[in-house]
């Protein structure tokens, strides 16, 4: 049981981690931006690609793709939601644009195979692969009947730290209080000075880069990387976490990440898997009867 | 030359003539059908779960309809054949089979990758009066009762691969006969037709053999993370692990399970034998065993040339989903050969063809080719090994009961 704890945590960590960023954006723009769960694939997929076809180190790439997916975050905010916000288009259009860019760039990674236009991104077309052996150093322990593994031992600290740096940074640092001005009231926020479309596009880069991270922790503590880890097995778990936390509330989206991770874990061992979905989904629905705002979800329309 | 000699060498030549018409499907001298073309259509899996095996099947079809229009044709008329994608997906299946059907021009099908998928396109073609060769499906009623739980066999619908019925016993008996395990654990994924009838044929084989079966862990196949179903049978501590799934999950059951200090036998079913599959396990499935219809250095005649003609085009290894692709069009391309196809009307020529089916007799790289009365295969079951860098070893091989 204890293991199937664990497990429920590092799990857990990837969601709320793949959440977190998902909720910024809404918190902020007030949109979802669908093609999270894409940035979230293309993170696993261009550090494999870094270090499986380029040969750089492991940290690199990783770095790198981090970086990378903060431009596709740029991407989507200057291909699918600016250019939608300048003509007044309801949030509604916003979710249509961004799910056709994340159908794009899953098309992109299930097409390209050895000899084709994008095969210095990726060669294995709709295929699972994991990263070679050795790349990543994984030391595991065994300790009192437990499996402790290095990878996912890194990705809980990495999680945590990162997401209580975004925290600070939100609630005390000029750029926190501008991305909270203007998540509040946009018309304000402009009248006070602040540039919009530039928390915009951070807030787009960061939210993205996070959702890479996610992913290229995923396809590294789950040995899977393929062009569906997004859209497959976070995108609808990412949205009932960020539901369940509250939208647009980053403490919700972790804690509700961690709570999704342990619900499904434990619905698993008690139920088995025919129900896993079910439990997990009920869980989701009582909260919403009994706190429609979610866990911490602002009562009003304050957030982040 | 003597008589004797010149005898010898006219059968010689009349032998490589039957193999070349075995492996390239016809250089026949009869040239009755030269101008025309014969369509085929295939549903096959290039993308989603599937997306693992129907790409092999896919390079086995083509590779054998370049050999064979490179060579003549079928007595003289071109193959043409027009390749969809399904995704993996049961309803995208049947629709892109429905389009190919009602396009009105293909002679006969392939497909579909997926069991789950042919449960909805098999019997579209039978009601259509299609012939379709299942090139990689090997769930239980497959062939020939199709529209299983109806039981009247359907008539036009054809395998080449090899069912679970026959490979998964094979296996668990050669297995358990070299090592005698006592104890297994069936990791099945429930939503799914070939994963779930895997586990019941393993369900219904363990005892056999002395297996005590401690636990069946069911899973989806949508599962992200493995680690939660695994620990389930890790902690039983079992002998064998048997895994009855598809796409890159076998893979990342081995890895898992590794991880989590599972030191003993993973067994399984087609889900392992795609070189996809043995590469993502790589070191964790290092031995993981499982019955295969076709093996990459079986001496049948017309093996090697297929293997090399794969290599030459592909530059990588054919797999099993390779071969039993190459031979669907090898069977279809003799049945056209031999079914006086008129090439003007076309319900005609799908029955015609479908009766020729029934006496397909070639060599193929699975092996001689001729289906049984149910429309199924008979043939050497390979009982393979992953070898741990993305290819498999040969344990046995079991003769056709």
């Amino acid at each position: 049981m204890t293991q199937q704890i664990l497990n429920a945590i590092f799990i857990g960590s990837i969601y709320a981690l793949f959440a977190v960023g998902y909720t910024l954006v809404f918190g902020v723009l007030d949109v979802l931006n669908l093609a999270h769960s894409a940035v979230f694939m293309l993170g696993a997929v261009i550090t494999y690609s870094l270090v499986a076809l380029h040969g750089f180190p492991f940290i690199l790439a990783a770095l790198v793709a981090v970086i990378a997916c903060g431009f596709l975050g740029l991407l989507v905010e200057y291909v699918a939601l600016r250019p939608l916000r300048r003509r007044g288009a309801p949030p509604i259009s916003a979710l249509i644009s961004t799910i056709g860019l994340a159908l794009i760039f899953v098309a992109i990674v299930e097409q390209a195979t050895p000899g084709t236009l994008f095969s210095w991104l990726w060669q294995d077309g709709a295929n699972s692969v994991r990263f070679p052996s050795g790349a990543v150093p994984n030391p595991t322990y065994h300790v009192a009947g437990l499996t402790l593994e290095g990878t996912k031992i890194g990705i809980l600290v990495t999680s945590v730290v990162l997401m209580l740096v975004l925290g600070y940074v939100i609630k005390y640092t000029q750029v926190g209080r501008a991305l909270r001005a203007v998540a509040e009231n946009r018309r304000a926020a402009t009248l006070l000075g602040i540039n919009v479309d530039r928390i915009f596009s951070s807030t787009l880069f960061v939210s993205s880069a996070l959702g890479g991270l996610a992913g290229l922790l995923f396809g590294l503590a789950l040995s899977d990387i393929s062009p569906y880890i997004g859209r497959d097995q976070v995108e609808l778990k990412g949205l009932a976490v960020i539901v369940l936390g509250g939208m647009g509330s980053i403490p919700g989206a972790v804690l509700g990440g961690y709570l999704l991770g342990l619900i499904e874990v434990l619905a698993f061992v008690r139920f088995g898997s025919n129900v896993e979905a079910g439990v997990a989904f009920a869980a989701l629905f009582l909260v919403l009867v009994i706190r429609p705002q979610g866990l911490f979800g602002a009562r009003l329309r304050e957030r982040l | 030359m003597g008589t004797k000699l010149r005898g010898l060498a006219v059968a010689w030549v009349l032998v490589l003539a039957a193999c070349g018409s075995g492996t390239s499907g016809g250089t026949g001298s009869s040239g009755s059908y030269q101008g025309k073309t014969i369509n085929l259509g295939a549903i096959l899996s290039l993308t989603g779960a599937g997306g693992v095996y129907g790409p092999s099947s896919k390079k086995g079809a083509d590779l054998a309809v370049e050999i064979i229009n490179n060579s003549g044709g079928v007595s003289g008329a071109k193959l043409a054949l027009d390749t969809e994608d399904d995704a993996s997906d049961k309803a995208q299946s049947a629709q892109v089979a429905q389009r190919l059907i009602q396009q009105g021009q293909l002679l006969a099908l392939l497909g579909p990758t997926l069991s789950n998928s042919a449960v909805a396109v098999h019997p579209l073609a039978e009601s259509f009066k299609i012939p379709i060769v299942a090139v990689s499906t090997t769930g239980i009623h497959i062939v020939p009762d199709c529209n299983f739980p109806k039981t009247d066999p359907c008539k036009y619908v054809f395998r080449d691969s090899l069912g679970e019925e026959a490979a998964i016993p094979a296996n668990i008996k050669v297995y358990s006969q070299k090592t005698h395990p006592k104890t297994g654990v069936l990791l099945v994924a429930n939503d799914d037709k070939f994963s779930s009838d895997g586990g019941k044929i393993v369900q219904a084989t363990v005892g056999q053999y002395g297996i005590q079966l401690l636990d069946t862990v069911q899973f989806s196949k949508t599962t992200a993370d493995f680690a939660t179903p695994v620990t389930q049978a890790v902690k039983k501590n079992p002998d064998v692990i048997f895994i009855t799934s598809l796409g890159g999950i076998p893979a990342k059951i081995m890895i898992e399970a590794r991880k989590q200090g599972f030191a003993g036998q993973f067994l399984g079913g087609n889900g392992f034998n795609t070189a996809v599959v043995s590469k993502q396990a790589g070191a964790d499935g290092k031995g993981a065993q499982s019955g295969s219809g076709w093996y990459i250095n079986n001496t049948f005649p017309s093996n090697a040339a297929f293997v090399k003609a794969y290599k030459d085009k592909y530059g990588s290894d054919p797999d099993q989903f390779a071969a039993q692709g190459y031979t669907g069009v090898l069977i279809l391309a003799d049945a056209a050969k031999r079914a006086n196809l008129t090439f003007s009307n076309l319900a005609g020529d799908r029955t015609k063809l479908r009766d020729a089916l029934e006496s397909v007799n070639i060599d193929t790289p699975l092996g001689r080719f001729q289906f049984t009365s149910s429309h199924d295969v008979k043939q050497t079951i390979w009982i393979i090994q992953m070898d741990g860098a993305g290819g498999f070893n040969l344990v046995i091989s079991v003769s056709p009961s």
